[in-house]
């Protein structure tokens, strides 16, 4: 009976590692030369990076880009799609859009989702998404923050990385840096670029996990070609009601960088 | 003994102040980015960190290799001319030291206005 016991215990505190959910901004291209198609695809998803599930996104409450201090709203060019990993018998729907870069300089692309009511946890879920295009040599706008509720400012140039560059990352709430903060990182296995989907040996292996110091600054060295996502989570102070109950909110800020071999 | 771990400090310093230069060098690459509105090409030139590049001599090819003009760029990076002819525009920006960068234009950005 004891060992049952220890079983269900550690099952219960091994499952929030395992699925690891994810906001996702991946775009069609990093780094956007002038020997490059302009026009940039960008995929909005919510899924298990390396498990490459999809779970049901509705359409989010904000999109946009931060470009030369100024944001854009690009959140009625998004059009819905449909996606699923090779072991999800049913379809679930993400977003889909088109931006031509028109400008030298750092387009920083940003989510804010639907809350997405997670029953397994009994909580909502809102991740506020980033990630970072640089057009055309100029190299300025990528450490701006957006101001979302909580997002990562990161510190290293988040483009232009070699597989093993270390990524460091600053987590801030409401524009204050977080004491501390526990940051999960994932493979993205749908990586365009990825040529052997990764079957983790273990669970452990699925999510990283790193501790921020005391200014809220992290880092986490990656070690294989593709897309990265780097998510912190809080609890928001605000709550959302579901069939009538008062439901805490985890709020996360997600950043993805991509890496691409020495070669 | 003391003398000579001041003299290996020394050049420690000035090994790792020539380690540095070659970032430098590479800071200094320089980029040209031009579009077209009402007629007029706009040019503008810049270094990775935003700073413009003053005083960068802008030649202007038709897709034929023919010099159609040339000008320097101003403080703020920037040169402007009217469309000298409807073909695919190449501007190359050579600033000081030879350093050097094109962009081309093509002819389909003459009617994106």
């Amino acid at each position: 009976m004891r060992f049952i016991v220890l079983c269900l215990g550690l099952l219960l505190f091994l499952a929030p590692a395992v699925d690891a959910h994810f906001g996702t901004i991946i775009p069609s291209d990093d780094i956007v030369t002038q020997d490059d198609g302009k026009t940039l695809t960008l995929q909005v998803k919510f899924i298990h990076p390396m498990e490459r599930h999809y779970m049901e996104m509705a359409k989010p409450q904000q999109f946009g880009a931060l470009h030369s201090g100024r944001k854009t709203d690009l959140l009625e060019t998004l059009q819905a799609s449909k996606g699923s990993s090779p072991d999800q018998l049913e379809t679930f729907t993400f977003w889909i859009t088109d931006y031509k870069i028109r400008r030298p300089g750092d387009y920083t692309f940003f989510v804010a989702p639907t809350p997405y009511w997670e029953p397994a946890e009994d909580l909502f879920i809102v991740h506020y998404a980033k990630v970072c295009v640089n057009a055309l040599g100029l190299e300025t706008g990528w450490d701006q923050p957006v101001g979302l509720e909580t997002e990562i400012i990161p510190m290293t140039r988040p483009y232009g990385l070699w597989t093993g560059n270390l990524f460091t990352g600053q987590v801030l709430l409401k524009g204050q840096p977080v004491p501390f903060a526990e940051v999960e990182i994932e493979y993205l296995n749908e990586s365009a670029d990825n040529i052997s989907i990764i079957h983790p040996p273990s669970d452990p292996f699925v999510t990283q996990v790193v501790k921020a110091d005391s200014n809220g600054v992290f880092s986490y060295a990656m070690p294989k070609s593709g897309w990265w996502g780097f998510s912190a989570l809080s609890e928001a102070d605000w709550t959302l009601k579901h069939e009538g109950e008062e439901k805490n909110v985890e709020i996360g800020a997600v950043y993805w960088v991509h890496t691409r071999d020495m070669r | 003994m003391m003398l000579q771990k001041i003299r290996l400090t020394g050049l420690l310093c000035l090994l790792s102040v020539g380690l540095l230069f070659p970032a430098s060098a590479l800071a200094h690459k320089v980029n040209v980015f031009a579009y077209v509105e009402a007629g007029i090409v706009y040019a503008e030139s810049y270094f990775p960190d935003g700073r413009p590049v003053a005083k960068g001599k802008i030649q202007v090819f038709d897709d034929q290799q023919q010099l159609l003009l040339e000008g320097v760029t101003d403080a703020a990076g920037l040169f402007q001319f009217k469309v000298p002819k409807v073909a695919d525009l190449t501007l190359v920006i050579t600033a000081s030291m030879g350093h050097k960068n094109h962009f081309l234009l093509k002819r389909s950005a003459f009617n994106e206005e």
